[in-house]
This record gives structure tokens, sequence and C-alpha cells, in this order.
């Protein structure tokens, strides 16, 4: 049995396992996130051992950080998060077209969350917060960086698949690799979660 | 074609199609969780090692409540991915106790 | 249902850089692996000719450096643990009775990564210099401050993209085991080689990362000032050691958890009895797993981190010597009363279990916290890890070559080549390494290009190079072996060991591409051998014979990793054109991989039927 024999006809209830790649795809980007779990806890690790290395003269996590900006880049992935369960949800009931909007719709406050961040990192090396000032500052950027990255890397990979899904239809191919697309989205405001309450909150409270 | 047991039998499990309202009282909630951290430290003047704890707490339930109703995690069929997400998290701990107590003395 | 896609067939050179078949993945981890232990074994032999006389001129300080950071690096990264991959590529999903992994392009993906990375690691002898910091590339030694060349460049950027491809094949074996599994083969019936298969791959998934991070960290430090060790600057040189060994203690028990795997198998093969104690066995696998996470410090124990840090970690640590010694008995009970047969395979698993107890044994003497103050940064330290790595790996990745050469390759190895591998380089580790041990007692420290005479080394370290010399005849009599081999008939039985119990037995050697014709339903553990046993004449077929779905062969994972290759050098050389072009060949193969579907394609039954396999 291929893949593909399913492509024509009725799309089952979780089209994302309905085969086996498919499963094997949900199951092994579970572990790879496993891993992603590691790799951000390390980096949190370090920044959580350089935080207080600010060095003479440079400015301190207390007088960097700007919390309503932190708080309006929250909201949005936050809301990101949800709109991509709508997308998975939609998937689930077969309709295709509310799906692509709500994908589209998290690209976009994907896209706002990563404006708002380069602003901030601009705003930060203006107030001589660079990526050398201090150890500090290099653990903060690498990870909060990290995090940017693994949002741009997901917002080109969702708009890859939006063109995707218009070409090829939904289909047992491509609803796994939705479905995957929609769990990373999840885990990525997950550890957003972690750096608002471990780098910015705390960073505040000193 | 060879197939994973536990998966199959979840497959053929019949599934009631879901309303997004739990999705949303799930955001609500997650949104109160993140007002409250911000407003605890906006407001200050409480005891910092307090409100160290109070914005893990909350993270946590907030973490939990994303990962059990987004990613499904509640859902049966997902033994792995919990055990995958729960070690990660122990060798997280770990490495952050090295952080806090065994690079500075 | 059978599409009739021409998928383009590949042959000779354009076929093994564009596979995605398990086997020959294997062969491929197989022949890159080999060609890096090589490499590792020259640089050892010529450490150990620089020390075979006090104040030796042989090679200079500099060169020592070089070739012992490099020999530590080569032997863990780019020779133990691919050749370990070879034997999983080749077996678990032949053991697990599955058509092929969960992730073909990624496994390929994976190889390609890992040789690249390898690639770029060694080119570093030819540009100027290669690493030379210690394959733990302790900082400050490895900033910018006190390794001025781009040698630890080349460490950091080599092992970041060799780890990438680790990483993609430790998730590849995990969903392999987990989701394609033979009906009837439950986890408790695994064979343990694939069970050890399993947590080295949990291990790899949950410390790489941290190694990947450590990585980045040093290399922004080195090519863009950053300050995470950059003491000045306020940055903590005991993080990195933290970070390596929080990655770097699950590396080891990566590495020989699936020898030991091998070993079981062995010596339950060649002592005609069902593994003794295989539940337990299971256990303490998976027990090891674990504690392999809280034990990392045992590596720090000088560094000061205080009683109470260095109490935890050495009492964690003696705990693993609980789970490792059951496996001891394990295998000693599996012998016992068995009809042993002793073939070079068997003889390598014998010579292991002495061996690695000597290694465990040393292992509970560093634990304990307050001797180590002694031992530390000496030779005994060196004489442990060789106990265990070589002792423990080396003789378990001969033992499997030994054992599953004819299912790889269809040809058995010379028993008698093989018998004389083993005697000289069984000879040779001990004459090299357990001396060793005493040099460390007396005071020779680690890491030094020489010594002075008059201080009672002189007489230990001439046996010690000369033991060297002899594992390195051992190997050169293995590669005779294969070359010898390589030209005889491909004539090996399906079960050439006629005492096979596992599935890999059930099917002609070397497997056909689609490994099984039909898929079998397991009875039992020891699949074959039960029903050997009940009297049935193989394995009973799950399913009719039908068309069987195949990937295509994909020039992407090479692509992908080249693009990976190109990155490294402009990062290095801090020509970020060329690094951003390099990425995009990267990216713009995952683009490609993502936009065209692999439909695959059939083997027809009537295909099957000329070639007279039977499953």
């Amino acid at each position: 049995m291929s893949a593909h024999s399913h492509v024509d006809g009725q799309l089952p209830h979780e089209p994302e396992k309905a085969t086996l790649e498919g499963r094997n795809k949900v199951l092994g980007f579970w572990l790879f996130l496993g891993g992603e779990t590691v790799l951000f806890g390390t980096l949190f690790a370090a920044y959580l051992a350089l935080r207080n290395q600010v060095g003479d003269g440079n400015p301190t996590s207390q007088e960097l950080f700007d919390l309503g900006l932190v708080a309006v880049a929250t909201f949005i992935l936050l809301t990101s998060s949800l709109t991509s369960v709508f997308a998975i949800q939609a998937m689930h009931k077969n309709q295709v077209k509310p799906m692509l909007i709500w994908l589209a719709v998290t690209v976009l406050l994907g896209l706002g969350f990563l404006g708002l961040e380069i602003y901030e990192f601009v705003h930060y090396v203006h107030a001589g917060h660079g990526f050398t000032t201090s150890a500090f500052s290099s653990s903060f950027y690498t990870l909060v960086g990290f995090h940017g990255a693994h949002v741009a890397f997901g917002v080109v990979w969702i708009t890859i698949l939006i063109f995707q899904v218009l070409r090829k239809g939904l289909n047992v191919v491509t609803a796994p690799k939705v479905y995957v697309a929609g769990m990373y989205w999840h885990f990525i405001d997950v550890v957003w979660v972690f750096i608002f309450t471990v780098v910015y909150l705390m960073g505040k409270v000193g | 074609m060879s197939s994973n047991h536990s998966a199959s039998e979840q497959q053929g499990r019949r599934h009631k199609v879901e309303g997004p309202q739990k999705h949303i009282i799930a955001y609500v909630f997650s949104l109160v969780l993140t007002l409250l951290a911000f407003a605890t430290v906006i407001a200050g003047e409480v005891n910092t090692m307090f409100t160290y704890i109070l914005l893990i707490v909350m993270a946590g339930i907030q973490v939990y409540i994303q990962m059990a109703f987004w990613m499904h995690m509640k859902d049966r069929g997902h033994m792995y991915a919990i055990v995958g997400i729960l070690t990660g998290v122990f060798v997280v701990f770990t490495m952050v106790v090295m952080a806090e107590y065994w690079v500075w003395w | 249902m059978a599409h009739g896609h021409t998928v383009k067939r590949y042959s000779g050179l354009m076929d093994w850089l564009t596979t995605v078949d398990h086997k020959k993945i294997g062969i491929l981890y197989l022949i890159a692996g080999g060609l890096f232990f090589l490499i590792g074994g020259l640089e050892a032999i010529l450490i150990r000719l620089q020390l075979w006389k006090p104040l030796n001129d042989f090679v200079s300080p500099d060169t020592y450096n070089e070739l012992l950071t490099m020999h530590g690096t080569t032997m863990i990264f780019l020779a133990a643990m691919p050749l370990l991959f070879a034997l999983m590529n080749a077996i678990v999903p032949l053991q697990i009775g599955a058509r092929d992994v969960a992730f073909p392009f990624v496994n390929a993906l994976g190889f390609w990564t890992f040789f690249f990375g390898g690639l770029l690691l060694n080119i570093s002898w030819f540009t100027g210099g290669a690493p030379d910091a210690g394959w733990t590339s302790y900082v400050p030694l490895a900033t910018n401050t006190y390794s001025q060349n781009h040698g630890v460049d080349y460490y950091v950027l080599g092992l970041q993209i060799a780890g990438i491809g680790t990483l993609v094949g430790g998730i590849n074996f995990l969903v392999t085991i987990i989701n394609m599994r033979a009906p009837g083969m439950s986890f408790m019936r695994m064979p343990m080689f694939t069970w050890t298969a399993f947590i080295t791959s949990a291990l790899i998934l949950f410390a790489f990362p941290a190694l990947t991070v450590g990585l980045v960290a040093l290399m922004f430090d080195r090519l863009f000032s950053a300050n995470f060790f950059e003491v000045s600057n306020g940055g903590n040189a005991v993080l990195w050691e933290h970070i390596f060994w929080i990655f770097g203690h699950p590396e080891v028990y990566i590495l020989i958890l699936p020898a030991f795997g091998i070993i079981s198998e062995v010596i339950s093969t060649f002592s005609r009895k069902r593994l003794f104690g295989y539940s337990s066995m299971v256990f303490a696998t998976v027990l090891i797993g674990f504690l392999g996470f809280m034990v990392w410090a045992h590596h720090m124990f000088t560094v000061g981190l205080g009683p109470i840090a260095n109490a935890l970690f050495s009492i964690a640590t003696m705990l693993i010597a609980v789970p490792t010694g059951i496996k001891i008995f394990n295998w000693l009970f599996t012998m016992w009363g068995g009809s042993i047969k002793f073939t070079a395979a068997n003889l390598f698993a014998v010579g292991f279990v002495p061996t690695f107890v000597m290694g465990g044994v040393t292992g509970v003497m560093l634990a304990a916290a307050p001797a180590d103050f002694q031992y530390h940064d000496s030779y005994f330290v060196v004489a442990h890890f060789h106990y265990v790595i070589v002792g423990g790996l080396v003789l378990g990745i001969f033992s499997g070559l030994h054992y599953w050469w004819p299912k790889m390759f269809g040809r058995m190895l010379s028993e008698g080549l093989g018998k004389l591998t083993f005697w000289t380089f069984f000879i040779g580790f001990h004459l090299t390494f357990f001396v060793q041990h005493f040099l460390g007692l007396l005071g020779m420290p680690r890491r030094i290009y020489t010594y002075q005479d008059g201080l009672d080394f002189n007489l230990m370290n001439l046996i010690s190079t000369v033991g060297a010399l002899l594992m390195g005849i051992g190997t050169i009599i293995f590669l005779i072996n294969i070359v010898v081999t390589a030209v005889k008939p491909k004539n090996a039985a399906a079960d050439p060991w006629e005492d096979g119990r596992t599935l890999e037995w059930a099917i002609p050697s070397p497997a056909p591409e689609y490994n099984f014709l039909q898929t079998p339903l397991v009875r039992g553990y020891d699949a074959l051998w039960k029903e050997k046993m009940d009297g049935n004449k193989g394995m009973t077929p799950a399913e009719p014979i039908g068309p069987i779905h195949m990937p295509s062969p994909s020039i992407l994972p090479f692509v992908m990793s080249l693009g990976l290759f190109i990155t490294g050098f402009g990062l290095m050389y801090s020509h970020y054109i060329i690094a951003g072009a390099g990425l995009l060949i990267t990216f713009g193969c995952m683009f490609l991989r993502s936009i065209f579907d692999d439909h695959g394609f059939h083997i027809e039954p009537e295909e099957l039927k000329d070639k007279g396999v039977k499953a």
C-alpha cells in the first residue's frame, strides 16, 4: 500500500496518521522536539549561568528590558499558536480553505513577532548591549536569537506548505507535513513561555 | 506493510470532531496566566525568591495546558511523545541545577 | 495499486552516492568509519613512537598535541560511532523483521553529514594545523587567546556537522524500532542488539543537542568574539566543562551499549543457549542509559565543585557498576553449561568480558572522588578509558564484524586469520594499556609529549609502544582477511553459523534489498530459534507475496551535506558569501525534498520469483 493510494478517495479523519509514513513522521518529530528541549535547555542553562556577568558600565537586565514590548510579542506568539490549532482543526474536518487561511494568519503573526524582535535587538544594541559586550549579552542574544531563528524557519516552512497544499491539495502526503509544522509552531511558543518568564520577567526582578 | 500496533488501534477508533471552544478556553487561560506573570513583576514589592517560584509555576501550568491540549499530548497514542519530552525535561533539569549551583562558587 | 513510475536506478559510483538502502548505508559507514579508524590508529602509533624512550624528538611538541587531539576526536566521533552505526544499519532492521528503516532519506543524510564533517576535521592537517586543545577542547586553551590558528575552528565546525548526522541517524533508529517491528515482535522479544541500539539512539537524541550548543558557544567565542568562555569579559571556563561532559558522559554509553548488545548476541549464539536473564539485561541497559545522564561531573572532581557535588556524582557513578555487573554475570551464565564454539567472533566476545571488567574496576576506583585527586590527569585514567573503549567497544566491533560479515557481504571471513587478528590485537592491547595503570600510579601525567630519564617510566613505555605496534599488526591482519575474503566466491548460507537465533539469519546472505520477501510472523524471543526448535523450516509469513514498495534513490543527501561542508569553510575563513552559498545549497535541497514527493517504486512479485528467494 503506497502513500498516494488515498489521494483520490475520501480523506480519513486524522489524515496525518493514515499512513505508516505519516505516523513515522509525527513520531520522529516528537522525538526531535525532545532533542530540541535539550538544545534550548542548554541555552537556558548557559544564560542562567552568565546572566549576572554584565560588566562595568554596561546596562543590566533591569535597565534594559522593555516589558511592554515583550508583552506584545508574547501576545502575538500566543495568538499565532491558537491560529495554528484552528488550522489543524480545519484540516481534521477536511476544510482546505479555512486551513490555509489560518496558516496564513499564523505566518503573518510570526512575521509580526520577528519584526518586534528585530526592533528590540536594534534598540538594545543602541543602548550599549551588543553581542560582544559581555557574557550576559552573548548568552542573551544566543538564546533569544536561536528562538528567533526557529520562528523565522517556521515562517518560511509554513509558507512553503501553504503553496504546496494549494498545488497538490490536502492528502495523506501533505497532511502530515502540515500537522508536524503545527507541532513545531506550538513548540516555539512553549519555548517562548520560558523565555519571557526566565529571561525577561526574572531579569526584571533581578 | 507492517504497521505499529498501538498506532493502528488508535487510528481505527472513531473520533468525534471537536469544536474550537476547548482551545479558546485554553487560549484565554494562557492569556490570564501571562498577564498575571507580568503583573506580578510590574507590581514588584514581593519577595524575590517567591516571585521566581510563582513565575516558574505559572509558566509550567501554561506550558502544560498548551502541550496537553494544543499538541494533543493528553490524547491516546502519545506515550512516546510524553516519554520523549519528559526525558528532555529531566536532562534540562540537571543542567539548570548545574548552572545555578556548580558554575560559580 | 502499483504505479508505473519509472524510477531511475543508478549503478557504480552514483549508486553509492544516491543510495537510501540501509544495508548499503551500513557498508558506507563501515568504509568511512574504517578509514577514520586507520587514520586514528596511525596517529596512536605515532604517539607511541614518540613516547617509546625518554626525551625523544620524533615529533615536535606542537605536532604531538595535534596528534593527541586528533587521535581522540577521530576515534570517538569518526571511527567508533560510525562503525557502530554500520552494524546498526546493517542489522537492526533485519532483526526486527522490517523491510526498511523509517526514514531512508534521513538515514542517507545522516551518513553524508557525518562523512563531510569528518572530512572537514581532517582537512585541517593540510591547512596550517590540526586542532590541538585535546578531544575535550577545554577552554581557555581552546579560545582565541591560546589557540590562534584555525585548528580549533575545524574541531568546532567539523564536529558540529558530523553531530547533525549522528542526531538524525539516532532519530531514524528510534522511529524504526518503535514503528516498524514485524507482527509479534513485541519490545520484550527484541534481540539484545536491537535493544541496545534503541537505548543508544535515545542517548544520542538527548545528549547531542548539548554538544551542539557547546560547539555553537565556542564557535561564537572564536569567530564572532562572544564571551561565553572569555573570563576577562565575564565568561566562565567551568561552564564549558559542564556542557561538554553533560554530552560527553552519555557519549561513552552511546559507544559501549551497542557493544554490549553485540556481545550478548555472539555469546548466546556460540554458546547455543538462550541469553541468560534477558529481561534483567534489558533493564540494566535502560538503567545504564538513565544513570549516564547523572554522572557527568565525575570528570570534574578536581575542579572544586565542593564536597556535596563530588559526593553526589561519586555515588551516582558507583551505582552504574550494579547494572553493568548484572550484564557481566548474565554473559557468564549464558556461557555456563553451553556447548561453546570458539569462532573468531566468539573469541573477541569472550575476550571482551574480563577486559571490560578490568576497565570497570578502575572506573569504580576513579569514581571515588578523594582517590581521583591522585589518579586525575595521569596515565591511570588513560589506561582506564582505553580498557573500556578499546577493550570494550573495539573488541565488540571486531566481534560483530566477524559475526555479521556473511550477512553484510555474503562471504565468510577466514576463521584462521580472524583468530590470528584476535590474538595479536588482544595481546597487543593488554601490553599497551596494562602497564599504563602503573605508569599513572607512578605519576606519569597524561598529554605530555615526553618525559625525563630516570623516573622508572622507560621500560613500561617501551612495552606500551611494542603493544601498540602489535595492535597495528592485528588490524593489518584483519585488512588482509577482508581482501582475501573479497576474492572468494559469494556463497555464505542464510544461516552460516548454523546456530542463528534471530531474524537476520532467516533471510539470504547478503540480505536482498527488500530484506523480507514476506514480513515474518514472530512467535517468541529468539524468533528463528523458536521456529527451529518447533521443527519448522523457516519463519511463518505474516502476509501473502505482493508488490514491495521501495523508496527512490536520491542525490540530495549528498548535496545537502556538501552545502554544510562549504558553509563550514566559509565561516572559518570569514568568507560569509561562501558560507551563505553553502547554506543556500543545503536549504535549497530541503526545499526540493519538500516540494517533490517521493513516490518510490514497486518490486513486483514476478521479479521476486525469478530470484528464487525464500522469506
